[in-house]
């Protein structure tokens, strides 16, 4: 469990980036922190690993104080994931994943065959394995980023807009293999992005910020969905231009969701009467191609017809 | 250099401009020739090119004794370098420390030692130590000079290098839980010095050019050789003219290496 409690960030200069800022994040969830440029988000994130430390308030770890850990061993027991990947180039893809490990004291051989295994994880050719970061594609790249992140294993993995530098096609599939991975691991992820679609996808909790790291609605993308908290979250989630209006047609006796522009978006799945959508998804026929199992994303596609 | 930069620097040249080049490198090229021609005519007529005055370049006795010359001067070059490349390491690394007094007395000793004429640094082992009772071999009185001057250089090299660095590489080697000292040595550093690799050779070739101030404490460099041949056959012109020729050699060399070094990288870097 991370808390904040309290916290304030504020620059030499007079720069206000947090200004009271309180959250609690479970364990084992995903919590994307959306916001445009200026919401803090980021500063946010780095106080847990305290590569910025608040003016004032505290961020614990397990009711433990940040402030009161030695900087350099928490951030070796944190996996962090940044944008653009933040890969060492002088090394190989290898060497960049068991870097940590290696540093916490793992032994070199036992690193390796870790990395080894994370690299098919994250689905990386083994192959690459021997490559340099400049000799790989952006998405690629992205991935030794994230298996780098887990190569220590982690409980809490921060990532800070990990896909922002990636073609919207890698994007989505780094966000399907991202989803696949949390259902596995069940790490406590903090996710920042200013992608609200991104944060729907990823978070089991998204906590929508405006400037100066003010929460403008916590909650689950199908609560947020559901009851904008006022005309900021609305505008932001782009409910306020029906972009999120989905209606049900019936179309040869099945009921076809249909966006906004009247494009047919999926299928409601078969569950004849309604409701019970398990997550396992064993009973339901997987018709709709974009369906993630389970969760919020069937949430979002069954909003009521207006 | 590469063409690449050169395209990206400037725009292509067109016909007309293409034909105006070729005049203006057919006409230095005549010039070259001419002033050539005139310094060759000029020597004709006062003897210089007599085969007599050049043959003995031939005989082994002067071949050993330029060569002695020549073998002092990559030693004292090969020495001089091999401690002010890391002290100048040391030293950048000392100006980027976050303790001050550190930072400021790497700061104060590279700017004296970059400002002062070398020369005048050679002179102090030369004149003044020796009359406080302090005296070096003269092996030393050109070596530590030349030290004291390169490491000095080569610092700012070397800041400049790590400077160079993304500054993202610092980031991410702190998120990733690299100490300050950890993220220097195996992130930071080992990128700044392949980028600073090419630099640094060149900075070889002035060390090797600086090593001629031998004369100044008669150390047997290669250009003290030569005065000594000049002082006994008399043969100024050709003795020098050889022994620019030796300096032009090695140095041609070392650049064209320095040249092929950066271009492996730079295809490393881009590769894939």
């Amino acid at each position: 469990m991370i808390g904040f409690e309290n916290v304030r960030k504020e620059y030499p200069g007079g720069t206000l980036a947090v200004e009271d800022f309180t959250l609690e994040i479970a364990s084992r969830e995903a919590v994307a922190l959306v916001g445009t440029s200026g919401s803090g988000k980021t500063t946010l994130m780095r106080m847990i690993n305290r590569m910025v430390d608040p003016t004032s308030g505290r961020v614990t770890i397990d009711g433990e104080d940040v402030a009161a850990m030695d900087p350099v061993r928490l951030r070796r027991s944190i996996g962090y994931v940044m944008q653009a990947s933040g890969l060492l180039p002088h090394r190989t893809v290898l060497d960049n994943i068991t870097t940590v490990p290696v540093l916490r004291g793992t032994a070199k051989g036992e690193a390796r065959e870790r990395a080894r295994e994370l690299m098919d994880t994250v689905g990386l050719d083994p192959e690459l394995a021997s490559r340099y970061p400049a000799q790989l594609s952006g998405g690629q790249q992205q991935r030794v980023g994230v298996a780098r992140g887990l190569a220590a294993d982690p409980n809490i993995l921060l990532m800070d807009e990990p896909f922002g530098a990636v073609d919207p096609i890698v994007r989505e599939e780094l966000q399907s293999e991202l989803q696949r991975l949390q259902r596995d691991l069940r790490k406590t992820i903090v996710f920042v992005t200013h992608d609200i679609d991104e944060a729907f996808r990823i978070g089991d909790c998204v906590v929508i910020l405006r400037p100066g790291g003010r929460i403008a609605q916590v909650g689950t993308p199908q609560e947020i969905l559901a009851g904008p908290a006022d005309d900021f979250v609305a505008s932001f989630v782009g409910a306020d231009r029906g972009a999120r209006t989905l209606h049900v047609e019936r179309v040869d006796g099945r009921d076809v969701v249909v966006d906004a522009d009247g494009r047919a978006a999926g299928v409601l799945a078969g569950a004849p009467a309604g409701g019970g959508n398990g997550s396992s998804g064993a009973g339901s026929r997987g018709t709709g191609s974009h369906r993630a199992d389970g969760g919020h994303e069937g949430g979002r596609g069954q909003e009521p017809p207006r | 250099m590469s063409s690449t930069a050169t395209q990206v620097l400037f725009d292509a040249p067109g016909p007309k401009g293409r034909r105006r080049i070729l005049l203006l490198s057919v006409l230095s090229v005549v010039a070259i020739l001419a002033l050539l021609a005139g310094a060759l005519w000029q020597f004709r007529s006062n003897g210089q090119l007599d085969p007599g005055k050049w043959i003995v370049y031939l005989r082994v006795d002067y071949l050993a004794f330029l060569g002695q010359g020549l073998w002092g001067t990559l030693k004292v070059t090969a020495l001089a370098a091999v401690v002010a490349f890391p002290l100048g390491l040391l030293l950048a690394l000392a100006r980027l420390s976050r303790f001050r007094v550190l930072s400021t007395l790497a700061a104060v000793w590279i700017e004296f030692y970059r400002g002062i004429p070398m020369l005048l640094v050679v002179y102090a082992f030369l004149l003044a130590l020796p009359a406080f009772g302090v005296t070096f071999p003269r092996f030393w009185m050109l070596v530590i000079p030349m030290i004291l001057v390169s490491s000095a250089t080569t610092a700012e090299v070397f800041r400049a290098g790590i400077n160079a660095v993304d500054r993202g590489q610092h980031e991410a080697a702190a998120a990733i839980g690299l100490s300050r000292r950890d993220a220097m040595a195996s992130v930071i550093l080992p990128q700044a010095v392949r980028l600073v690799l090419p630099s640094l050779i060149l900075a070889l070739v002035t060390l090797l050019k600086d090593s001629t101030l031998g004369y100044v404490v008669s150390y047997n460099e290669l250009q003290f050789q030569g005065k000594t041949l000049v002082s006994i056959t008399r043969y100024l012109v050709q003795t020098y003219l050889v022994v620019s020729v030796i300096y032009i050699v090695i140095n041609f060399l070392l650049t064209r290496i320095a040249l092929a070094l950066d271009a492996r990288m730079k295809a490393r870097a881009a590769a894939g």
